[in-house]
């Protein structure tokens, strides 16, 4: 035991001699770089840039890092752009008469996983949410808004460009991300709901939540029964029907398995009546309904419509 | 440099030493282990270890996990043992289909001197999980590469998350990109690691660093960042990753392969030990299906030949005192007396099939009941989703509670499908053991779930 602890207190000697003799400026700076590090975020490599331009004075630095953050965001972003993305999540907000669906991809499903990310879906998914109040025209029963990831780019949040949030990101994680689409809707008349949902589900059903597949629909119910447009929406992300269907001309599938037309579908939570018949007895009519699988754009089979300006789109039934 | 490698040694040294209290005299692991070797019994060594380990690389995707595979590859083929695998044959391996999951996991082989390594790349959590879920590919050690000029990056919280999550004791950090930055920085990426190590467990005082540069030793630069840090990482891997060692110490375990009458002796049982030591004349169970019955070895087989102890990994036949052939069924396990209870009633983490890998369309609710598969037994389970799901779609993984028809014995880890109509829709492993619940009146459909 006396040799351990002679072996042990020569060891701490020579670490403090060590310490001490190394030049104390370079001391003092690396630890500079930590705290602006801790404090900003950026990468190690740029923090030390910033630190050498201003003499180490740390706040003239940190401000430098943030106006240089855009730069370097678009930067990063242009390099990345092309990469395949195809991992992230699709976020929904809605409320009686306004829905938004938008879907936010990156490259690994770990970044999904991150504050960051779930920011900046939420931050899109409000954005979109606002749009759907502003600028939509009324015409016919629910105005439904298509946006790309370009239209998405340019819509604004809190004073800044969606692609600005998004290339600080990219710059902040390193990785390629893309605003891939989004729906924005509006309710015309007063007997129209609208009803969002995601899975996986938050515990508690609120007007906001973001999961791998998401649905917005919108509906007609009348009377005393039951709500159940969320019920509606999770059949729909989990048995993803085609089409809504018309009684007279579409005709049901041999095997129920196969059924793609959303009234002649086995309903999801009671698969012993069809939706149509729980539409019935609820006094419900679907309107129109839409669904997001995160990921099912593979980047090649993007729509090759032309791109308008985002003021004249108007997708309309 | 110095001071750095002075202060892991000195922190290393305490924290090993310390929460023992030891009173070995100061020498180095590798000669106790040595020591071990030299002075342990024959049958311990021929037992001692399965020279095989799973490691996979994790990190953000710039920050060269791929080009570490390749260097690894490089430096062990030129000391002739491994085959060179480029970059693009890494990169670009095509996708396998192993029973039925599509893995896109690009797996490599490498031995050092004293191991061999299977390589794995981890391409993202929802993946990898259910690679380990369908036993398609697993990890014992991870290395988490991150470069030198970026630092730790948001989602390499999320990179330790996973290796938390799927219970991954040791972790080597490998920081590459040393050549394009300075020492300065190099130390500040190796306290940023390890504090954030530290935030998620793991020892961050002890986990090895090792700074390089993978693109470096992969031209063949031998200078210190080159292929020298590469070996210096497989010495440490050698080392760090304790072996995997068959476990002798926990009361036995052997699941029933086949049994039948010896005239005139009784039911002999015949399995493969999976853990511990079985001794002539122990207590033993035999549980499964409902059952638990107690008997003793009256006698141990090993190729005919009669022995008073039989070690985990033998195949063995077991006479057992008092039992009838009747009440013997294959799938049943037999276990040191009391080792363990029998229950009907597990917690699990499992991953349903899409469509295309031949699973549901449809999504799973609470209370699905089909058939369960197991080793060499199956019987009717239900399944009970975790209450914070509402549903499971098919290509999604969690945790569900299973219910069993028939009390069984399950060890943590072990695997199981569900098939449906002769497809199979899941697969999963066990996590946990739980108290058994009321089946009432043998069906399923009428348990009533208590969640913790």
């Amino acid at each position: 035991m006396k040799q351990m602890f002679e072996s042990y207190s020569q060891m701490i000697f020579q670490l403090v001699r060590r310490l001490h003799f190394s030049p104390v400026c370079q001391a003092a700076e690396s630890s500079l770089l930590a705290k602006l590090r801790k404090k900003t975020g950026y990468t190690i490599a740029n923090c030390k840039k910033a630190l050498e331009m201003h003499n180490n004075d740390s706040d003239k630095a940190e401000a430098w890092l943030n106006e240089q953050a855009q730069a370097m965001g678009w930067a990063k972003a242009t390099k990345l752009a092309g990469r395949t993305a195809l991992q992230g999540l699709v976020a929904v907000k809605f409320t009686k008469d306004h829905g938004a669906l938008v879907e936010l991809n990156c490259e690994t499903d770990f970044v999904a996983k991150n504050e960051k990310f779930h920011k900046m879906i939420e931050d899109a998914t409000i954005a979109c949410f606002k749009f759907a109040h502003t600028n939509l025209q009324s015409k016919g029963p629910v105005t439904k808004m298509e946006l790309d990831s370009e239209q998405l780019a340019n819509l604004n949040v809190e004073g800044k460009k969606l692609s600005e949030v998004l290339a600080l990101f990219i710059g902040s994680v390193g990785e390629n991300a893309v605003l891939r689409r989004a729906e924005c809707w509006k309710a015309n008349s007063k007997d129209i709901k609208i009803a969002g949902y995601t899975h996986p589900a938050p515990a508690v059903p609120g007007e906001y939540s973001a999961g791998k597949y998401g649905a917005l629909l919108a509906y007609k119910q009348s009377g005393e029964t039951e709500d159940i447009g969320r019920q509606i929406c999770q059949h729909i992300v989990g048995c993803a029907p085609n089409k809504i269907g018309v009684k007279e001309k579409d005709k049901p599938a041999k095997n129920s398995d196969d059924e793609t037309c959303l009234i002649f579908q086995e309903y999801l939570l009671d698969p012993s009546y069809t939706v149509e018949e729980v539409l019935q007895q609820h006094n419900a009519e679907v309107i129109d309904y839409v669904r997001f699988s995160c990921g099912e754009i593979v980047e090649t089979n993007m729509p090759g419509v032309e791109k308008q300006p985002l003021d004249t789109v108007q997708t309309l039934q | 440099m110095s001071g750095r490698l002075l202060i892991r040694s000195f922190c290393y040294k305490v924290v090993q030493r310390s929460p023992y209290k030891s009173n070995v005299p100061s020498c180095n692991r590798l000669f106790i282990s040595v020591f071990c070797n030299e002075f342990s019994t024959k049958a311990a060594k021929q037992f001692e270890e399965k020279k095989h380990c799973n490691i996979g690389t994790i990190g953000h995707v710039d920050h060269g996990k791929t080009t570490l595979t390749a260097a690894i590859t490089k430096v062990l083929a030129s000391d002739g043992l491994a085959h060179f695998v480029s970059y693009d044959e890494i990169d670009k391996a095509p996708e396998e289909k192993a029973r039925g999951i599509t893995i896109n996991a690009a797996h490599v082989g490498y031995s050092t001197k004293l191991r061999h390594y299977a390589h794995t790349d981890c391409p993202g959590h929802a993946d990898y999980v259910r690679n380990m879920i369908s036993g398609a590919s697993q990890m014992d050690a991870a290395i988490l590469v991150v470069a030198a000029n970026d630092g730790p990056m948001p989602q390499t919280r999320e990179h330790l998350l996973l290796a938390k999550q799927v219970g991954i004791q040791h972790i080597l950090v490998f920081i590459n990109k040393a050549d394009i930055v300075d020492n300065e920085l190099l130390e500040l990426v190796e306290i940023e690691m390890r504090e954030l190590m530290s935030d998620f467990g793991y020892d961050g005082n002890t986990v090895p660093m090792i700074c390089g540069s993978a693109l470096k030793a992969l031209n063949g630069d031998e200078s210190e960042f080159g292929a020298p840090s590469i070996r210096k990482l497989l010495d440490t891997m050698d080392t760090y990753v304790p072996r995997i060692v068959r476990d002798l110490v926990s009361p036995f375990l052997m699941p029933i392969d086949n049994a039948f009458t010896v005239p005139g002796r009784g039911t002999v049982v015949v399995g493969t030990i999976k853990r511990g030591v079985m001794k002539k004349n122990d207590d033993a169970d035999l549980m499964g299906f409902g059952y638990n019955i107690k008997t003793t070895l009256s006698d141990i087989q090993i190729f005919k030949k009669s022995v008073t102890e039989a070690l985990a990994g033998d195949n063995v036949g077991v006479l057992l005192r008092g039992m009838k052939i009747k009440s013997v069924e294959t799938g049943m396990l037999l276990c040191a007396a009391k080792s363990f209870t029998l229950s009907n009633h597990y917690k699990a983490k499992i991953y349903f099939l899409t469509r295309n890998e031949g699973g549901r369309k449809k999504p799973v609710f609470s209370k699905y009941s089909q058939q369960m598969f197991s080793g060499t037994w199956n019987v009717a389970a239900r399944i009970d989703l975790d209450p914070s799901m509402h549903m499971m779609m098919p290509g999604d993984h969690g945790e569900v509670y299973l219910t069993l028809l028939q009390g069984m014995v399950m060890t943590q880890g072990q695997p199981f499908t569900i098939r449906e109509n002769n497809v199979t829709v899941a697969t999963g492993i066990i996590t946990e053991t739980l108290p058994s619940i009321d089946v009432p009146k043998g069906k399923l459909g009428k348990v009533v779930m208590k969640y913790e």
